[in-house]
């Protein structure tokens, strides 16, 4: 059976020569989820041929979007990688489950591309012992090292209790030895923030981005009693703010950043399928990690 | 944070290392169950002693769980009375306090807590 949509050498143009963690990044892929969104048991052959520069972690939110794919009976081929850019998917074996061999990640920069069950704790806990050792990590301070697994720790809890992810949360990160920096980035193919804060406030036209300005007020939670939350959010930014890193939420139409002191929210020109969290930590970050006290609070 | 009372009985030490099978506390599941377990004892004044030895790693997720939601059951003196906490980092220690400090707002606050946020929007909040 066949459902009318794009023929699938049509989705090219809507991908750029570049995509980076950056709105226009994730405006890309929320573009080739809306051209894909009708594909019903079809073999999709998604040519990658303007594509001349992928930030690895952005995998994780491509995998959110081709499970997405995959869910509506579809195959998947990937054809036409640029040299550069199916090295770093063969490293991280963002291809493997495209049937391309992967490549041996000989300067250990590479967290690889998991798909990972929702709930899937032990899953997620082998992923972060196996991946956050290395990748530069040695130059910080282990209490810094501590930090930032903290941090990923609450963002899988974030998607495991509020996702509503049925294809699972998708992570990949990368290590970019000469800025260094590392960025690690979880996805989620579920009902994004915007839905979830909707619902809880009963405001039905409440926007993305005023959504996601709503999620990230401490103390604020949609989960129901009897456990308080709210907090996760808090101690990321707080990380952030020590370390020198980033914190950026993608969530359906909005865009949510956070470095230094600086909370910055814009919307997408298209939507997201779900909610993406990147964490850019500075892994020349040896400093102290005293307590939460010192922390200046941007609040 | 440490609420000791020379009168009461030895309390009883969670080893949570064990409690959760690792070094992990970093799930909001193991945290229910925590709490499952220690409400309890707390019911019937039995003092409660949370060994983080050998613990790496915890987030507030888990803490928000277990430790925070006692406070949606017992009155604080009560809980500083009973519960206390060993082998926790100064970091972990200071999260135990904010979780604590969270917790404490979260179920005293009035039930028109979001209105007042709500009351801010202005037809810019309205989209897609």
């Amino acid at each position: 059976m066949r459902a009318a949509g794009p023929s699938t050498t049509d989705l090219t143009r809507y991908l750029p020569r570049q995509i980076s963690t950056d709105p226009a990044g994730f405006e890309a892929l929320a573009r080739l989820h809306g051209a894909t969104r009708r594909l019903f048991g079809e073999l999709l052959t998604l040519d990658l041929t303007p594509l001349r520069f992928f930030d690895a972690n952005m995998c994780a939110p491509l995998g959110a979007v081709l499970a997405l794919v995959a869910d509506r009976f579809n195959a998947v081929r990937v054809v036409n990688i640029a040299a550069p850019v199916e090295q770093i998917f063969r490293k991280n074996r963002f291809l493997v489950r495209y049937g391309y061999p992967s490549l041996p990640d000989t300067n250990h920069t590479t967290m690889p591309f998991r798909r990972l069950r929702l709930p899937g704790d032990g899953e997620f806990s082998e992923y972060v012992s196996d991946q956050f050792r290395g990748k530069g990590l040695p130059r910080m301070s282990d209490r810094a090292v501590d930090a930032f697994r903290k941090s990923v720790f609450e963002v899988f809890q974030n998607a495991t209790l509020h996702s509503d992810s049925e294809l699972g949360a998708f992570a990949c990160g990368q290590f970019f030895p000469n800025k260094e920096r590392l960025d690690f980035t979880m996805a989620d193919a579920g009902i994004g923030i915007r839905d979830r804060v909707r619902d809880y406030l009963g405001v039905p036209d409440l926007s993305s981005v005023s959504c996601l300005r709503w999620a990230i007020q401490p103390r604020h939670s949609t989960r129901a009693e009897p456990s308080p939350g709210g907090l996760g959010f808090e101690f990321l930014k707080k990380f952030a703010n020590l370390n020198g890193g980033r914190i950026q939420i993608v969530s359906r139409r909005g865009y949510y950043e956070f470095r230094g002191t600086e909370d910055v929210f814009r919307p997408l020109d298209a939507d997201y399928p779900g909610t993406a969290v990147t964490i850019e930590i500075n892994t020349a970050d040896s400093g102290r990690y005293v307590t939460t006290n010192e922390i200046p609070s941007s609040e | 944070m440490t609420f000791e009372e020379p009168a009461m009985p030895e309390p009883i030490t969670v080893p949570l290392y064990d409690f959760v099978g690792g070094p992990l506390c970093v799930t909001s599941t193991d945290g229910e169950r925590l709490y499952d377990r220690i409400a309890p004892l707390l019911r019937s004044d039995t003092p409660v002693r949370l060994s983080f030895e050998k613990v790496e790693i915890v987030i507030s997720a888990f803490l928000n769980a277990s430790v925070g939601r006692l406070y949606g059951e017992f009155p604080e003196d009560r809980i500083h009375a009973l519960l206390s906490f060993a082998h926790l980092s100064p970091e972990d220690l200071e999260m135990v306090d904010r979780v604590v400090e969270n917790a404490k707002a979260y179920f005293s606050r009035p039930a028109d807590y979001e209105r007042a946020w709500l009351e801010t929007l202005s037809e810019d909040d309205r989209g897609d």
